[in-house]
């Protein structure tokens, strides 16, 4: 039930400037930690700015996408909607400074494709992705805990599908409507458009799902507006300006959404290759020497990330043994 | 068994796999041919400590360790009198303290210390507890006699059954040798074939071995050889399990679906409105399962409908 779930209590938000506050605390979060790498002084110039980071994102929305409509078993819809969600929801708390775009990406599908009871083997998951495919391994599971942990473990998605579903029932039941399952090709490239919008986090399944409806319907020169004022809406005509807007909000962002530019993009990736953190970079030396020290010996080597409570009580135990 | 050696004569029990050891009150050990030779009065004094000992009070060592052996006969002496029960003190801790002055008495005897102050002390008290001890040894005799008397029934019984089989068998003896001389007279004077007849008889034997494997099991025994009664209601001195502390009982409580929306259609409208119909009936393997078009018609229904009515100033997220 979305009204009680954790999609609503959590991880749906009040605005657009709610997202964008994260996105920007997050960012210069990140500036002020790393502030010491930049030489030349010019932090904007060395850094991403959130606009920056979102155009990133943005372009790499659109890969995902096409990872997931090549991806080799095809893969059922709501694996999609299910990895986008992810991919959303884990940069809200991080920058893409942190933790490269491409790798969550393909971590944020596989962990779909688990939730969403798709079964691929990580090595028929890795099947799909170009490249060095032991590296795509590494890189998967070493940040499949990492994604879960960032999502804070709640994992169910509430996606707009069944909703779909339910409203062309009660179209076919309740309407005189023609024929209501010509809209679903209309319906289906809305739903993908709203992937690259930040739709899923301002609003429910189901608005986002009589969207799609409404907005397929207008496709069709069909007008479905009698339905949802004296059919769904006929005993709450009050709440009826409030799903009006959410609707509305829907279709606009959806509209209004432009693929980001290519050249741009790959600017800010060669500014990315310089500011991103090492310690998450696999081919850097830190992180490989990161690695090598886990896997040595993990009892006794503190962890990097400060975020450890280790580490402060292996420094206390070596400031002791210096004294004695 | 490497070193067990008569202290006297040194016969080990490697050259005389028939030794013998015996110990008496004082602990210490002899061999049996050198209490033969020692006490052949009757009495005498322990080669070792030089306490007068009878000979009837020499045992057989059952513990390897004479000291434990020591022990036991002097626990056993005291308990003699020692014999207060739990019933016997107002208060647990009383007789725990007891129970501690038994255990001091018997250390004290065993290693010698204050000997002559120890046994004074178990003199007082017999003194003091004459009537006490002398009830509790009555007791204790009753106890004995009822278990003695449950060992005679059960001989009895087992007497009995016994005899049971021995008629048994006797019977059966006798039906075997009717079947043979039958068989033989029906040879003699019959005039079928002999053969047939054979097996005739064989397969009657079979038949009648068959039923014989069939006997009726021993009866059953409500009892314990040690007369403890099993299958019937607790002992009553057995301690009841205690029973464990249980949390307030479940309540069931309907539950509320929070739809946020138009209220969907209740179940039975499903099919009688004829949203049924417009989604593909469950397969057979579906329906094993426990689930039916209807379930996934309202679920899809409710889902739609959940969640229709929020706006975001109903409900500011917090983030995580």
């Amino acid at each position: 039930m979305y009204p009680v779930s954790s999609q609503k209590k959590s991880w749906t938000f009040a605005n657009e400037a709610q997202l964008l506050g994260f996105r920007v605390e997050q960012n210069s979060k990140y500036i002020e930690e790393h502030e010491s790498e930049c030489q030349d002084g010019d932090l904007e110039e060395f850094f991403l700015t959130p606009a920056e980071e979102r155009l990133l994102l943005k372009q790499y929305e659109v890969y995902l996408f096409d990872f997931c409509r090549r991806f080799d078993p095809p893969m059922p819809k709501c694996v999609v909607g299910t990895a986008f969600h992810y991919f959303k929801r884990f940069y809200l708390n991080n920058t893409p400074m942190d933790y490269h775009p491409k790798e969550i990406l393909a971590t944020c599908v596989f962990v779909a494709c688990k939730v969403e009871e798709f079964n691929v083997s990580i090595s028929q998951f890795v099947n799909n992705i170009k490249g060095d495919r032991n590296k795509a391994t590494d890189i998967v599971l070493s940040n499949e805990l990492l994604l879960i942990g960032q999502l804070n473990y709640y994992l169910t998605i509430h996606n707009p599908f069944r909703p779909i579903e339910g409203f062309l029932i009660d179209i076919k039941t309740r309407s005189n409507m023609q024929n209501p399952d010509r809209l679903r090709p209309h319906i289906e490239s809305f739903v993908d458009s709203t992937y690259y919008t930040d739709a899923c986090l301002l609003h429910t399944p189901s608005q986002i799902g009589l969207a799609a409806v409404l907005h397929a319907a207008s496709r069709e020169q069909e007008n479905l507006d009698s339905y949802v004022t004296d059919l769904l809406f006929v005993s709450a005509r009050d709440k009826l300006p409030g799903l009006i807007d959410a609707v509305r909000k829907i279709r606009i962002m959806v509209k209004q959404y432009q693929q980001p530019d290519r050249d741009r993009v790959k600017a800010i990736e060669k500014k990315l290759d310089k500011c991103r953190n090492q310690a998450n970079n696999p081919d850097s030396e830190l992180y490989k020497e990161r690695l090598r020290r886990m896997y040595t010996d993990e009892d006794d080597i503190p962890a990097e990330d400060a975020s450890f409570h280790i580490a402060d009580v292996s420094s206390d135990t070596s400031a002791m043994n210096t004294s004695q | 068994m490497e070193d067990q050696a008569c202290p006297r004569c040194k016969t080990t029990k490697y050259r005389n796999p028939s030794l013998k050891l015996m110990v008496n009150v004082c602990g210490h050990t002899l061999c049996e041919s050198c209490v033969d030779l020692l006490f052949l009065k009757g009495s005498g004094a322990c080669p070792e400590c030089m306490v007068p000992l009878r000979r009837n009070n020499f045992r057989v060592q059952l513990f390897e360790d004479p000291q434990v052996e020591k022990e036991v006969d002097i626990r056993r002496r005291i308990l003699r009198d020692y014999n207060k029960r739990e019933e016997d003190f107002g208060t647990l801790e009383e007789y725990n303290d007891y129970l501690e002055e038994i255990e001091d008495i018997v250390y004290n005897l065993c290693n010698n210390i204050e000997i002559i102050e120890t046994n004074k002390r178990i003199e007082a008290y017999k003194r003091d507890n004459r009537d006490v001890i002398q009830r509790n040894k009555t007791r204790v005799g009753r106890d004995e006699s009822a278990l003695e008397e449950m060992l005679e029934l059960e001989r009895v019984q087992e007497e009995s059954r016994k005899k049971e089989l021995d008629e048994l068998e006797t019977e059966h003896k006798k039906k075997k040798a009717r079947d043979k001389q039958a068989l033989i007279e029906e040879l003699m004077y019959s005039g079928k074939d002999a053969a047939q007849i054979v097996t005739e008889f064989a397969e009657k034997a079979e038949k009648q071995r068959e039923e014989e494997k069939q006997l009726p099991p021993p009866k059953s025994s409500n009892e314990f050889s040690t007369g403890i009664k099993f299958g019937q209601t607790a002992d009553p001195t057995l301690i009841p399990v205690p029973k464990s502390e249980e949390g307030p009982l479940f309540v069931y409580e309907q539950l509320i679906a929070i739809t946020d929306g138009p209220t969907p259609p209740p179940t039975d409208e499903i099919e009688s409105e004829g949203y049924i119909t417009h989604i593909r009936p469950e397969t057979q393997q579906e329906n094993a399962g426990g689930f039916t078009s209807t379930m996934a018609c309202e679920r899809a229904l409710q889902e739609a409908l959940q969640g229709l009515f929020y706006t975001p100033t109903a409900g500011v997220a917090a983030g995580i």
